[in-house]
């Protein structure tokens, strides 16, 4: 072999470079390759329902309390500058009307992505890390079970699932902080705060807010499941990998806000 | 034959009050890796400047499949971008419901300086620069390196906790900039070429609007929030336990709590400059 040494070396250095260079072009085929596995194993018996119940109970364990958290300081954020602005015109009573626009189409949605990609996403892909890590993934292929539909598929619904609950509540715990922020320290009166509410924001939007969430939730569980089967490099790997996955979500989840509230806004305001 | 050990007395209460004071014990423990990190700010700069410069450079470009995306300064554009681009979506639809689409300028140069923009960098910052330094130290204390480097006499709050407190801080000053213009080009372009509304009366609100004293003081919500991200993440990153799965758990629980912590920060940074008049006049 000492004779095809160099080339060995320099082709290997090659080889190198374009797996480098094609990194992250695999990356989002092996993405999208999971995703379509996952959507037709979603309907193939049999389905994890055990997994799918306890999925949903770990990820919605980890995210109440911090979107509760989240939610009432943003909303109250809201308001305060929107109250700014009403007060100089003259229209505070309309407070309330600013408090439903942005908490339902925008902080309901938006605290709702926060929360499941750095709550419920990250504490996925370290879950799931971890167990790729130890090699667990591949003892269940052994044995004949496909980890894609063992794993992937009741975390991804759940994932999906508390994303559509949670948005709901964030959106009520949202108008509530609002509404507190607004009666007794900005000392508006409540019933027009309450008759503003349904002034701009209707049926249409609240349908718009919870579509949001649920493609949030399916976007967020497919992201850190990825990231998590497909993890190396020992504690520092998964690290990263929870790192990746947080930044990713983030990306794709604003892009997805962006793009459905450019068409939802369309059916909702006249 | 069994030997059962008699309970200890008033074992429930005693269960509880371990409890308590765990956590009572742990927030100590935080506050005073605040301290630390805090009072070891000028060593870091002075005593480790190879360090702190090669995790300026770091931070700023990210590593690994970050980088490959275009770093820490493409995702925070990428970020502002779509939550400015809502001033547009959002501000220029609801306004023309009740007919004042022109106004769009105004509510641009009003609510990104004021509310989006900060917000939207925390949670940036949070999940790119602070959710790699708890990855990166978490690893380090899984591997024993952060005992190998006081083994051999460096202090490891300043060499690690520290000068990434402060590389932060440094690299948000170009970040906010980066922030800033994003949200507003957003902001402009969905307005003027999307939704096709005259860019001289977009301008004219625009400017007439924006504030610069505004500017400033978000800037500064902006620099305070990445000490208060920073410190957060390097603790969690600190204290990892629990191998490989440990490490995930405490990038995890940094995020959420830099995330709460943040915009607890930016409300009240918010009241306490804005106050109950608002500092600010329709006048101009």
């Amino acid at each position: 072999m000492a004779f095809v040494g160099t080339s060995v070396v320099a082709g290997d250095a090659m080889v190198m470079s374009a797996q480098t260079a094609t990194l992250p072009v695999r990356a989002v085929g092996g993405f999208f390759a999971m995703s379509l596995d996952t959507f037709v194993l979603m309907f193939k018996r049999p389905f994890a329902w055990r997994e799918y119940v306890i999925q949903t109970w770990f990820v919605a364990r980890v995210s109440v309390v911090p979107a509760l958290m989240l939610t009432m300081p943003y909303s109250v954020l809201l308001v305060f500058t929107f109250n700014i602005l009403l007060n100089e015109f003259g229209a505070v009573d309309f407070s309330g009307t600013g408090a439903a626009v942005g908490t339902v189409n925008q902080i309901g949605p938006i605290v709702t992505v926060l929360v499941v990609s750095g709550a419920g996403a990250t504490a996925m892909c370290a879950d799931l890390g971890a167990r790729t890590i130890r090699d667990e993934l591949d003892a269940l292929r052994v044995m004949g079970i496909n980890p894609i539909q063992a794993l992937v598929v009741p975390r991804v619904l759940a994932a999906t699932t508390v994303a559509l609950a949670l948005s709901a509540t964030v959106i009520i715990v949202g108008l509530a902080g609002a509404f507190m922020f607004c009666v007794f320290i900005q000392n508006v009166s409540p019933g027009a705060f309450i008759s503003g509410l349904t002034l701009l924001t209707g049926f249409g939007d609240v349908v718009v807010s919870l579509t949001k969430a649920t493609l949030f939730g399916l976007a967020a569980g497919l992201i850190a499941c990825y990231k998590g089967v497909y993890v190396d490099g020992g504690p520092a790997g998964v690290g990263n990998a929870v790192n990746e996955t947080v930044v990713f979500t983030f990306m794709v989840l604003f892009a997805i806000n962006v793009i459905v509230t450019a068409v939802g806004i369309q059916f909702t305001v006249s | 034959m069994s030997t059962g050990t008699p309970s200890r007395p008033l074992g429930r209460l005693r269960h509880v009050g371990e409890e308590f004071a765990t956590s009572w014990n742990r927030i100590g423990g935080q506050a005073r890796f605040y301290a630390e990190t805090l009072a070891a700010t000028p060593e870091a700069v002075t005593r480790y400047r190879t360090e702190f410069l090669r995790l300026i450079a770091q931070m700023g470009l990210g590593s690994g499949a970050l980088a490959v995306v275009g770093g820490t300064v493409a995702i925070v554009g990428f970020l502002t971008m779509t939550t400015g681009a809502l001033v547009a979506v959002q501000g220029y639809n609801q306004l023309a419901s009740v007919g004042f689409e022109a106004l769009t300028g105004f509510a641009s140069a009003f609510f990104n300086v004021r509310l989006i923009v900060p917000g939207t960098t925390s949670v940036a910052l949070s999940a790119t620069i602070g959710a790699g330094a708890t990855a990166q130290l978490g690893a380090m204390r899984i591997n024993e390196e952060i005992d190998a480097l006081e083994v051999i006499g460096i202090r490891s709050v300043a060499y690690l906790a520290a000068t990434r407190v402060v590389a932060g801080v440094v690299v948000v000053i170009p970040l906010y900039c980066i922030a800033v213009m994003m949200a507003f080009l957003a902001a402009r372009f969905g307005t003027t070429v999307i939704y096709g509304q005259g860019s001289g009366v977009y301008d004219h609100y625009f400017d007439t609007f924006l504030s610069p004293t505004d500017l400033i003081w978000s800037f500064f919500q902006c620099v305070a929030m990445t000490v208060v991200i920073m410190m957060v993440h390097t603790y969690y990153g600190f204290t990892a336990s629990g191998g490989p799965a440990g490490v995930g758990e405490a990038v995890g629980r940094a995020v959420r709590t830099s995330m709460v912590v943040a915009s607890v920060e930016i409300v009240m940074i918010s009241l306490a400059v804005y106050g109950q008049t608002g500092n600010f006049n329709l006048a101009g």
